[in-house]
């Protein structure tokens, strides 16, 4: 369980939120506070006011994986298999360890076929999934997604998707503008001008949105 | 007013598109996977990549601009106010249609992601272009704005309008459908007719699709109407 208490941090003000552990989807209008609220969920930030624990613990004592929207701006390393081993070995774990993991994750996300390539040679979407399996290297307590597939086709949306939901990680938080994806997750939480509208279920939330241009295809004709 | 690709080879290192084909006034969409060449090709039709084979002849094309997917690499001005004057461009109204009314003052930087794409997407779509060229327009714009920005790019009557885009829940209204298929850029033709010729259609379009529905055009409100009309 995340809890948020009495929050107060630039444009967000969420007095008490609960949010339970699984896939979160969080959306809203541009500025409404995602981005805000997910660097604070992943100890990027600190809040200048109230408190946020997962599972009892503050973000920045947990193992936190984050990708952005430009992940080319985050990558640091030049070839594939050492960004992806990049969590692992600021951590010193064994190098026969690294590489195994390396390996794994990559054919999870189906970019084993990338290991070799040159960073500043992929496509931005190639790119997110590359920060992606950084993030998940480390198998992390908390994975933070920031509107990351904004850069994915359909099919790379659908493989990180997959990975996602196959993973062992307690708590995903996902920012998107995509609303099908939001639907098919266990929690949705819509922000407007920092504050939180609507929590709940995506059925119970996505009711309250109806006519909005935030509905799913898939909800239009009920 | 067109633009024809004549056997056109385009290469980047190691990575080969081929495209042939006329884009002639009004709204084009190309779709195609993630690295499949879209960007290239977009840099290409903007003169900012010379072919390898092949050539590109323009017939009275006299301006053309090229929207680049991140917004922050248009950004020139220090100030909303800065950024709007360098596009040649009054600061209110473009301001107004970015829903950045009254925060010309600030720090272009400090925008969030899809606040600077409204801003640049505004600044581009304050004039006529011969060649308007846009590289993943709706990336970082919530739906509320993929929506207005849909409207706008649809209604865009002159000109040649080339929207390259993997967005797969909101898009404009488009005259003809490019999609890039195993390294070839493919003209599906004029909607509707080019709608079921899609191989990977965006998902609401596929559900439409699928239910046995075709739709007038590629918009979510067409293919709702189409959706809805054949569920009853």
């Amino acid at each position: 369980m995340i809890g948020i208490t009495g929050l107060s941090h630039r444009v967000l003000e969420i007095p008490d939120l609960l949010l339970p552990a699984g896939r979160v989807a969080v959306i809203g209008p541009n500025g409404g506070g995602k981005t805000t609220l997910l660097r604070l969920l992943a100890g990027i930030d600190l809040p200048i006011a109230g408190e946020i624990l997962i599972d009892g613990h503050p973000p920045r004592s947990r193992e936190v994986g984050w990708v952005g929207e430009q992940p080319e701006r985050e990558i640091l390393f030049h070839r594939v298999s050492d960004e992806i081993a990049s969590p692992l070995r600021f951590r010193h774990d064994p190098c026969p360890l690294v590489d195994e993991r390396v390996k794994v994750v990559a054919g999870e996300l189906g970019i084993g076929g990338l290991l070799g390539r040159e960073t500043r040679d992929l496509s931005a979407g190639e790119k997110a999934m590359v920060s992606l399996g950084a993030a998940l290297a480390a198998r992390p307590d908390i994975l933070v997604l920031d509107e990351t597939d904004s850069n994915l086709d359909q099919e790379s949306d659908g493989a990180m998707e997959g990975v996602i939901r196959g993973i062992s990680c307690p708590h995903v938080l996902q920012a998107t503008q995509r609303m099908e994806l939001a639907a098919r997750a266990d929690h949705v939480l819509f922000l407007e001008r920092g504050r939180v509208l609507h929590a709940g279920s995506p059925s119970a939330v996505f009711a309250a949105l109806s006519g909005t241009p935030f509905l799913p295809p898939s909800r239009w004709c009920r | 007013m067109r633009v024809l690709l004549d056997d056109v080879i385009l290469r980047r290192g190691s990575f080969q598109i081929a495209a042939s084909g006329t884009f002639s006034e009004g709204v084009h969409l190309v779709t195609g996977r993630v690295g499949s060449g879209k960007s290239t090709l977009a840099l290409a039709l903007a003169g900012a990549l010379p072919p390898a084979a092949g050539q590109i002849v323009e017939d009275g094309i006299m301006s053309r601009t090229l929207a680049l997917p991140f917004p922050g690499y248009h950004v020139t001005g220090e100030t909303l106010e800065e950024e709007v004057a360098s596009w040649g461009q009054m600061t209110a109204p473009v301001l107004d249609a970015a829903g950045l009314t009254g925060r010309g003052g600030e720090d272009v930087l400090r925008c969030s992601q899809g606040e600077l794409k409204r801003l640049v997407l505004s600044c581009m779509l304050a004039r006529e272009w011969d060649l308007l060229i846009l590289d993943e327009p709706y990336c970082s714009l919530d739906c509320a704005w993929k929506v207005a920005f849909s409207g706008r790019l649809g209604e865009r009557r002159t000109g040649i309008t080339v929207i390259f885009t993997h967005e797969d829940e909101i898009l404009p209204r488009v005259d003809e459908i490019w999609e890039i298929q195993d390294g070839r850029l493919v003209p599906l033709g004029r909607v509707p007719e080019a709608i079921p010729r899609w191989s990977r259609p965006p998902r609401y379009i596929r559900t439409a699709l699928d239910a046995g529905a075709l739709p007038e055009n590629i918009t979510p409100g067409d293919v709702r109407d189409a959706l809805c009309r054949t569920r009853g």
